[in-house]
């Protein structure tokens, strides 16, 4: 048993992924350090903003009341404390990646595909939860327009009385179509997305605020605490994408100053434009017709106005900058299931590259399948807060290993230090811990099953394929 | 054989004289050089515009002249003016009836000193030319006894890519030159906000590389087995973030002439120019020859037959 264990544990060297992806063909090479602190802010900003605060208060306010602004802050707080730890251990490792490739350079091969799991479900989950979000937004925008809706039977899971959800499954196809041809958003793309999405929840607080009702938020907090907890879980999907920060820290100018203020600055912009959405959406609806409200904030508008169009125009920009989220999160989830090919751990079908495309379109086709069937059949709460305990749970996995690590490597150089040390990683592990026990038990069971399918596809087929298995993890190093 | 030279008339042409002369002496052809002007409208009414059909004419036999002052001495040559609707038309009649082989063109002068710029009769017959079009660099000069000495293939590992490599082996072997197969890795930047670092579409190049590499080796194989060998085999894998960096990076020499195929999209006999040999051909800094498929088939066939 000792020696499977210390396979399992096994780290990649890191030069071996300096040379992987060696910059000039021949292995190694730096990035030019050019990312400022704006920038890097905005990456974190459009990163985050747009993945579920345009349909989360359905799911969220019916768990907690008006008090779901609090829930609001806990998620927020939490996703802070854990952004920072990721920093540091994305810090310590010099080339970038993402938290796959942190944890297999720092605390081990098995460790890594625990968090791979994770990140199946923060990415491929949580595309899925983005397209069923957008096709509400879709539905929404076709009755402002044109006074048609896509039928329930072809737009709600079975759940929610349908048979499918087919505009979901259509703009995954679409996604698909677009990665496999090569499309990538860039910077610009991005700074634009930003600017739609701000412009529209900034739109929606000051039209939604002449709809004040205090009444509205007069029983406060109809389930207590264990309610704000619970919303709190189901939140934390809409802080999903913060630690794109980090993962930028390989061409962050100074990023021993400039990474934790732009988490930092990031983490306020995002929070306080969600805690100010949501305030004015409980103050502008009784919490009552939240339940099953779909495309709740242009909803929430035109009863306020009394006239379609604030709806229309949010959710045209909710359709834009939701379509540039589902793109930009199946993007990321090919390029995961990509490296953990490379690295052996799954068959060389994901890592196939297509000649004529010259993208991955293997791995593409199956990533958008998975997500398309996901999409297409399962009801949003349960695609969001499996995305939750996805998120949570990888982030937990790093906020222990920057404490590991600080113990068994103190002289490793890091690009980053977590301020306060042991207090926030320890702080970010139990704000993780607190946000889980609060999901539902069927999230927590079902992530269970989860990671140990993996587990066990790890330790039937990974461990044995494993290029550091072979020994020589430098057969491309021609 | 025959290399045809198209001259634009109102502007020198010493840019395609230069190039189609260093064709004609590394393969030891004739050269032809056709400046096209338009027939009078309407058919018949000749007087009504005669005056500037008389300076169209002009102006046709002044670029011939000019040409002419530039071919040097010892290579055959020959001039024609054609009369055509349009130019891209005339020349291809003009290569018709004279049999040429090969047909080349200057660059726009709109484009960039030193790369190759499609104007619009190059544009036309990049998507309708059954015989191979040459382009040459905006500006490109050479000694008048200049040959050439090294063809690169550009290479992608796609279905077909293998016959441009054999087709463009024979022709290397034919003027004495090296051959060099070379692919180009572009690596797109990673966007950041996917929260997967900067480096994925790096890992994703490599892959890429690592299999154009393998189907590199086995066309260099092929090729060894051809009965006529160029004077020397190469293979290179450009880099760069952008195709302008990945087409650097491989190095270039004078004496350098870079051939690509032609889109599996379009029709077996003419030239179209898919979406990526147009970005490689627009970002060459040498003369670059566009193969049709059906061309392409041709010359391999030669190529493979034995001597």
């Amino acid at each position: 048993m000792a020696p499977l264990l210390h396979q399992a544990f096994r780290r990649k060297p890191v030069e071996v992924m300096a040379a992987e992806t060696g910059v000039d063909g021949h292995g190694g090479g730096q990035l030019a350090r050019t990312i400022g602190l704006f920038p890097l802010t905005m990456i974190g900003v459009g990163a985050t903003i747009g993945t579920g605060i345009f349909f989360i208060l359905s799911e969220a306010v019916p768990v907690a009341g008006p008090a779901v602004i609090w829930s609001f802050v806990i998620a927020g707080a939490v996703a802070g404390l854990t952004a920072l730890c990721y920093a540091e251990l994305a810090g310590a490792v010099p080339v970038s990646g993402s938290s796959y490739s942190y944890a297999y350079a720092t605390l081990g091969e098995v460790v890594a595909m625990g968090v791979a799991a994770c990140l199946l479900l923060e990415y491929g989950v949580s595309g899925a939860a983005v397209a069923v979000g957008w096709s509400q937004y879709l539905n929404q925008l076709l009755g402002n327009l044109f006074g048609f809706q896509i039928p329930d039977v072809l737009s709600q899971s079975p759940e929610g009385g349908g048979l499918i959800n087919l505009p979901a499954v259509v703009l995954i196809a679409l996604c698909a179509l677009l990665l496999i041809r090569g499309a990538s958003e860039s910077a610009t793309v991005n700074a634009v997305m930003v600017v739609i999405k701000i412009a529209v929840l900034v739109m929606f607080v000051v039209i939604g605020i002449t709809g004040w009702n205090t009444d509205n938020l007069a029983d406060f907090a109809p389930f207590g605490i264990a309610g704000v907890t619970g919303a709190a879980g189901i939140i934390f999907f809409a802080y999903v994408g913060l630690d794109a920060v980090s993962t930028a820290g390989e061409e962050v100018k100074n990023p021993r100053r400039t990474m934790p203020i732009a988490i930092i600055l990031a983490l306020l912009i995002v929070t306080s434009v969600y805690v100010a959405v949501a305030v004015v959406a409980v103050a502008a609806q009784p919490q009552a017709e939240f339940e099953g409200q779909e495309a709740g904030l242009a909803a929430i508008l035109e009863d306020v106005v009394g006239a379609s169009w604030p709806g229309t125009v949010l959710a045209a920009g909710a359709i834009v900058s939701i379509f540039s989220v589902t793109l930009v999160v199946i993007y990321g989830q090919t390029r995961i299931l990509f490296a953990i090919g490379r690295d052996g751990m799954l068959p060389g079908f994901f890592k196939q590259v297509n000649a004529r495309t010259r993208t991955p379109v293997n791995n593409t086709i199956v990533v958008a399948v998975a997500i398309a069937l996901l999409a297409g059949f399962l009801p949003i709460n349960f695609l969001a807060e499996m995305t939750s305990i996805g998120t949570l749970v990888a982030f937990l996995v790093v906020s222990i290993g920057v404490i590991i690590l600080r113990r068994t490597a103190p002289d490793l150089p890091r690009g980053f230090r977590v301020p306060g040390y042991p207090v926030t990683p320890i702080l970010s592990v139990l704000g993780c811990l607190w946000v889980i026990s609060n999901l539902r038990p069927i999230t927590v069971a079902v992530f269970g099953i989860w990671v140990a399918i993996v587990l066990v596809w790890y330790f039937t087929y990974g461990i044995r394929h494993s290029r550091l298995a072979a020994g020589t993890p430098r057969e491309d190093m021609s | 054989m025959t290399v045809l030279v198209g001259l634009p008339r109102d502007e020198r042409a010493t840019a395609a004289v230069h190039l189609g002369v260093m064709l004609a002496r590394s393969l030891d052809a004739d050269l032809l050089l056709c400046t096209v002007v338009p027939p009078p409208w309407p058919p018949g009414m000749a007087r009504v515009d005669a005056e500037y059909q008389e300076y169209l004419d002009r102006s046709a036999q002044e670029a011939i002249e000019q040409a002419r002052r530039l071919v040097p001495g010892d290579r055959p040559a020959s001039f024609v003016v054609a009369r055509a609707r349009s130019t891209s038309v005339g020349l291809l009649d003009v290569a018709r009836e004279h049999g040429a082989r090969l047909l080349v063109l200057g660059s726009s002068t709109a484009g960039v000193l030193g790369r190759v710029a499609f104007g619009s009769v190059a544009d036309r017959l990049l998507h309708s030319s059954p015989l191979p079009v040459v382009l040459g660099p905006r500006g490109f000069r050479c000694r008048a006894d200049a040959t050439v000495r090294r063809v690169t293939a550009a290479f992608d590992a796609t279905e077909g890519a293998d016959e441009l490599v054999v087709a463009v082996a024979g022709v290397a072997a034919r003027a004495k030159a090296a051959l060099r197969v070379a692919s180009f890795a572009v690596r797109p930047r990673t966007p950041l906000t996917a929260g997967i670092g900067s480096r994925a579409e790096d890992a994703v190049a490599r892959e890429w590389a690592a299999e154009v590499e393998r189907a590199q080796r086995a066309v260099l194989e092929q090729v060894e087995r051809l009965p006529r060998q160029p004077s020397a085999l190469a293979s290179a894998v450009g880099y760069g973030s952008d195709w302008a960096g990945a087409i650097e990076d491989i190095g270039w020499e004078d004496g350098d002439l870079l051939a690509v195929g032609s889109s599996t999209a379009g029709p077996l006999e003419h030239v179209f120019i898919g979406s990526r040999s147009s970005r490689i051909v627009r970002h060459s800094p040498v003369p670059v020859v566009v193969v049709p498929r059906g061309a392409a088939h041709a010359l391999a066939e030669r190529a493979e037959r034995p001597a």
